[in-house]
């Protein structure tokens, strides 16, 4: 095979064109049947507060104009430079923001007053997680950062809901049992027992042989584009599969209980393994038209300790360094409470970021004291009411493409956010 | 509401969904012969107004409102679609350049239109330093408008040979075309009758064999299985008797609770009384997959999806509604719980006695619209007030998702805020609230749960008034709501094309192409020809289905019998980026779902390989398959895990099938009629013919190839058989029998001196693993 033909294959593999980009592997790799590398970092998470979480209530408090029913302006807490709502007399189950705050507030970074422009979820969902509202091709971030950085690895894009469109460039992964991860570890294994192989050695090396000549004689025939994206992918994923096998040594010896902690539990030990660079986890029932305060004062707790135990266990995995977590919703709550006791939709809201590269200990951006946003100058972060920007997902997501190192990358030129160089929130890591 | 006034809301997204969507509008008079014929000079279209002026601008911005029908329909300019009428580029650059030559303070009119100027209906449309401006302003100029002399320009004329959009593609052997649909259709193999008269009359015999499997039961699961990807309604909240209200079914929907199993022994009458429950449930929760299910098996028009004054019941579900004693004579069997026949509904009487209203003493049934099932799929709440239920009729019924170019608004929460009740008086949320909550007061009589429920202080007095689009819905149509509102749909031309956009992601997996929305993208052009032919199809398909009395089955016939469907591989490297762009999405090429999967493995082997479908669901999930609740979406792509499944379920179904086949007697093999274990590869020229015809017709049953004994593939898998022996006969400690897990029968492991059994397993899960077999 011409090193031109097999350069194309390996390029389309686990990608979805065949674009001129960085090769994911070298070409020894799968000529000598070798694994692809693992993925070592760094890693990211985003985190959906699905429905629409109230951002008065954590990391934007009012406490006045009937904001908030729990508690007033004059309860509000500060750590470090953060302000935040006091929570922990109100939860039942869950992280509080105080104990949240006290153990993370030093890495984080908040940017409120955020304008999601729209008030429908599934237009907000589509924004948030690409960048661009009036598109339904554009990739989320967290595909489009596996498919830039390591669209080798057999589970690249880990996805649990929320919008997860990946543009055609890089396969999206379910894994919705933490179980199934050791079932898939050893595909050529009789029940996934190592010690039972369907086929001796010989025979599977053959067959691997077999596809793999086959796959390079495809690459010089005339195919349809997508027979051609189809081929590719197909021989990508089963070669790519056996990587799984890294993953099983780093998955707990129990399920966690609790939504969030199993959907981290499932990506850290895919991260650990290096067969995966971001995931998309997401809890929801956020959307408090009713019982706004009860409903949120249990499911922000639930979202803060699902974000504490990803980060706890990252770190007893030696990966906490390599993490980087957004912490986001598609819309945030309305300034007051309807005749249910709860908050209808709102188009401001706001954003959390922590990991490496991020200066934490930060707030950008606010809202007034009726929930309003305060524009935005995008060079100094300081809020500017005559001539500052709106901050928009496009901002945001045009800052994690930088922050991810993928700007530049041919991935992220075909879909661009159209943000002037003028407003590029340049210094928001810090 | 005029163009201008949805311009100056400076939210065209819907106008535009809405038109695209009119395309089918029954007279267009600017088809007709009735038109003034163009000038002799206008009929020259060269590349630069189809592409640029056309393509860009005229159609995209002008023909929203300058169409017959449209918002500026008895304006002084009247253009053509060219979607549907390919002659008519000439006359709208007749009109155009009309327009174009009329001054107005020695400037072009269909300049100062654009940009808003001349009392413009529809507003400015262009801004002047857009990309489309410059393209009108070219135009101008080249034509010796604005008072300046014509500009010289190198002659760049249209190309009316231009190689039709198909040229250079290949497109499958009958023979294929006829397995495809069969598998897709029927999930099983052609019958050798079948191939022999695809082999003697080509695709001519197609469509008798097509009329064939449209009447299979086999076609039904796919039918229902496919709709269910589109409307999701397995996937409602809760039990699937639970869709019966309390309020009106109180004594009848568990019905099962008192269910007397008397003649079981006590011990089992719990576990029997689980079984019933399950039944009755899965029953009730198929009823509305049963009744698209009954309008295409029956010929019945298809417009009964909203129209239907029935549903469908069987034995078990009958008694959860307390209609069963009535039908039970017209039940052929009434211990079948999934034996569905249709009927009425009395109207709904509640635990107080009250009757809901109805002129004809019948429940209003309105097909799939009406169902509590669809309803529930669907719920609401005090603040959504059935927008969601709006959004999804449009979506499902209309071909119109709502919520796909969602309008930016400067100040969301500031117009929230300034107005008291913004969806009724902000110009921003009108435009589409005026259209959706309409709607969405028909269905005004079914509560949060989907059952009968209005609000006890009547519906909201505080969003615009029930009705469908400019209708309203007349106080004495109240009751039948949801009929009047499917009367509507049926007639609407977007019904039909909504219709065959389903059937396209039945048989392809993958929605329709959207028209390429972004004119400064290098290969809009490229984009926007793959739209349109695909379009024309859609349509001219709807145009049939319409015409032909609605049955749906003649929308799966004209697609099968499209080269959209056909289309296989390329003749010729197509280097040309625009042309690759132009095929990018051309070719079946479709990931097969788990259920697919299942149903090929078994019509291949005899028999399915049950993991990813079984009850647990895990695989099916990891396999990209739906929950129809929280997973709603089929993977396309296959992930890392996805490819171990694959490799697992090659190397499982490969070990189960494979020596088993040797054991049948040859006559009744499926996979090694011809050829037995002791033949092995290289003992002699005989030997090794004979294995060469076994892989062809391996080829031929698991991956649909028509191939020589001589074609590379099936010298690469003989290859693959070959290596395979001399390894085993060069290794050390290799048994002579046959392995523990796979070649054991009835506890017996087979002898395997040559290794051919292993071998031979080998190839089956090599060939398990490929494209041909995973793809449809």
């Amino acid at each position: 095979m011409r090193r031109r033909d097999f350069g194309k294959l390996c390029a389309a593999a686990g990608l979805g064109l065949a674009v001129p980009v960085a090769l994911p592997w070298d070409s020894r790799q799968v000529l000598g049947h070798t694994e692809s590398p693992p993925y070592e970092g760094p890693y990211f998470v985003v985190v959906n507060a699905s429905g629409g979480w109230d951002t008065t209530y954590l990391m934007d408090p009012k406490g006045v104009e009937g904001i908030n029913r729990l508690y007033q302006a004059g309860e509000i807490l500060t750590e470090g430079n953060h302000h935040l709502a006091p929570t922990a007399a109100h939860i039942q189950a869950g992280m509080s923001n105080e104990a949240f705050y006290q153990k993370y507030g030093s890495e984080l970074l908040v940017l409120n007053g955020l304008d999601y422009s729209v008030n429908n979820h599934s237009p907000c969902s589509r924004y948030m997680a690409t960048g661009k509202l009036d598109s339904l091709a554009y990739p989320t971030f967290a595909a489009l950062v596996a498919a830039c950085r390591g669209p080798s690895a057999p589970l690249a894009f880990l996805t649990f809901g929320q919008y997860s469109a990946t543009g055609n460039l890089v396969p999206m992964s379910r894994v919705p049992y933490l179980p199934s991860l050791n079932r898939l570890a050893n595909a050529d294994a009789v029940h996934g027992v190592a010690q039972h192989p369907y086929h001796d050695a010989f025979v599977i090396d053959r067959i691997e042989q077999a596809l793999q000549q086959q796959a390079a004689d495809r690459a010089s025939q005339p195919r349809l584009p997508r027979v051609e994206r189809a081929q590719n992918m197909l021989y990508a994923a089963q070669f790519n599969s056996k990587a799984l096998q890294r993953v099983t040594p780093h998955i707990p010896q129990s399920q966690s209980k609790e939504r969030l902690s199993q959907q981290a539990d499932i990506a850290l030990a895919a991260f650990k393994g290096g067969v995966c660079v971001s995931a998309n986890l997401s809890i929801g029932q956020f959307d408090s038209h009713a019982n706004n305060d009860v409903d949120q004062m249990k499911l922000i707790p639930e979202l803060l300790a699902g974000v504490d135990y990803l980060l706890t266990r990252a770190e007893q995995l030696a990966i906490r360094d390599k993490v980087v977590v957004v912490m986001q919703s598609e819309m945030g709550r309305t300034p007051t409470y309807n005749n249910g006791q709860g908050k209808d939709h709102w188009s401001i809201g706001s954003i959390m970021f922590l990991g490496p590269g991020i200066r934490g200990n930060r707030v950008v951006g606010a809202t007034d004291e009726k929930q309003f946003l305060v524009p935005l100058n995008p060079l100094t972060l300081e809020t500017a009411p005559e001539t500052g920007i709106r901050p928009r997902p496009e901002h945001i997501h045009a800052a994690l493409r930088s922050l991810a190192g993928i700007e530049s990358h041919p991935f992220s030129q075909q879909f661009p956010l159209g943000v002037p160089d003028a407003e590029r929130l340049s210094g928001l890591w810090g | 509401m005029n163009c201008r006034g949805r311009l100056v809301l400076g939210i065209c997204w819907w106008v535009v969904l809405v038109s695209a969507g009119m395309r089918l509008s029954a007279d267009d008079p600017t088809r007709n012969a009735g038109n003034p014929p163009p000038a002799a000079e206008c009929l020259a279209v060269d590349r630069y107004f189809a592409d640029e002026v056309w393509g860009k601008v005229g159609e995209r911005t002008c023909l929203k409102c300058h169409r017959a029908g449209g918002d500026a329909a008895d304006s002084a300019l009247l253009l053509v679609d060219t979607l549907r009428d390919r002659g008519g580029l000439a006359r709208n650059r007749s009109a155009l350049a009309a327009m174009a030559r009329e001054l107005e303070s020695g400037e072009s009119r269909l300049l100062r239109k654009v940009r808003g100027e001349l009392e413009h209906g529809g507003g400015a449309v262009l801004a002047a330093d857009s990309t489309g401006y410059r393209i009108l302003a070219r135009f101008v100029g080249e034509l010796g408008s604005n008072g300046s002399a014509p500009a010289a320009r190198p002659a760049d004329p249209l190309d009316e040979s231009q190689p039709s959009f198909f040229a250079g593609v290949r497109m499958l052997s009958p023979q294929r075309l006829l397995r495809r649909a069969t598998l897709s259709l029927a999930g099983r193999l052609p019958h050798e009758a079948e191939r022999a008269a695809v082999a003697e009359r080509g695709l001519e015999a197609l469509d008798g064999i097509l009329d064939q499997l449209l009447r299979e039961d086999a076609f039904y699961v796919r039918l229902q299985e496919g709709f269910n990807d589109i409307f999701l309604t397995l996937g409602y909240d809760g039990n699937g008797e639970e869709v019966l209200s309390y309020e009106h079914f109180e004594k009848t929907r568990l019905w099962y609770q008192r269910h007397d199993l008397s003649h079981l022994p006590e011990k089992d009458q719990q576990r029997a009384r689980w079984s019933l429950a399950d039944v009755y449930r899965e029953a009730i929760l198929r009823e509305p997959l049963e009744l698209i299910e009954y309008i295409v098996r029956n010929d019945r028009p298809f417009t009964e999806l909203v129209m239907a004054d029935y549903i469908l019941v069987s034995p078990y579900s009958a008694r959860g509604y307390g209609v069963y004693e009535e039908l039970r004579e017209q039940f052929q069997d009434p211990d079948d719980p999934f034996e569905y026949i249709p009927t009425r509904l009395r109207a709904l009487t509640n635990r107080s006695g009250k009757t809901q209203e109805s002129a004809t003493g019948m429940y209003p049934h309105a097909g799939l619209l009406s169902m509590f099932h669809y309803l529930r799929r669907y719920p609401t709440t005090e603040t959504n007030r059935n927008r969601l239920r709006a959004r999804m009729f449009y979506q499902h019924f209309l071909g119109i998702d709502v919520m796909a170019l969602a309008p930016r608004v400067t100040d969301a929460a500031a117009v929230s805020a300034r107005y008291e009740n913004p969806t009724m008086q902000a110009p921003d949320c009108v435009v589409c609230h005026k259209t959706i909550d309409p709607v969405a007061g028909l269905f005004q009589d079914f509560n949060e749960g989907g059952h009968l429920g209005p609000r006890k202080d009547g519906w909201y007095g505080d969003m615009f008034g029930a009705g469908f689009e400019s209708e309203k819905l007349e106080d004495g149509d109240r009751w039948r709501a949801l009929q009047w509102l499917g009367q509507r749909t049926a007639r609407d031309p977007r019904f039909a094309v909504a219709m065959v956009e389903h059937v396209y992601y039945i048989l392809t997996g993958r929605k329709v192409l959207q028209p390429p929305d972004d004119i400064e993208e290098p290969r809009f052009a490229a984009r926007r020809r793959a739209y349109q032919e695909q379009r024309r199809l859609i349509e001219e398909v709807a145009e049939r289905f319409a015409a032909g009395g609605y049955n749906l089955k003649a929308v799966f016939k004209d697609l099968v019998r499209s080269e959209f469907y056909q289309a296989d591989g390329l003749a010729t490297l197509a280097d040309d980026p625009d042309r690759q762009s132009e095929l990018d999405d051309v070719g079946l090429v479709r990931l097969l779902a788990p259920e697919q999967l299942e149903r090929k493995i078994a019509a291949v082997f005899g028999e399915k390989w049950g993991r990813l479908d079984d009850r647990e669901g895990q695989l099916k999930i990891l396999y990209g398959g739906i929950d129809s609740r929280e997973i709603t979406e089929r993977a396309t792509d296959p992930s890392g895990a996805m490819g171990a499944i694959q490799r697992i379920l090659a190397n499982d179904v490969a070990c189960r099938n494979v020596a088993l086949d040797f054991t049948r007697p040859p006559a009744e093999r499926l996979l090694f009629p011809g050829i037995e274990p002791d033949v092995v590869p290289g003992e002699s020229a005989e030997a090794d013919a004979r294995i060469r015809q076994a892989i062809v017709h391996l080829h031929q049953r698991v991956l649909g190839q028509e191939q020589g004994a001589d074609h590379p593939e099936v010298e690469r898998t003989f290859q693959l058989l070959a290596g395979i022996v001399s390894d085993a006969k060069s290794a050390r400690g290799i048994e002579k029998l046959g392995s523990y897990f796979c070649e054991r029968i009835e506890e017996q492991r087979l002898d395997d001196p040559h290794y051919m059994l292993r071998a031979w397993r080998g190839v089956v899960t090599y060939l398990l693993r490929q494209h041909d077999f995973l793809y449809e």
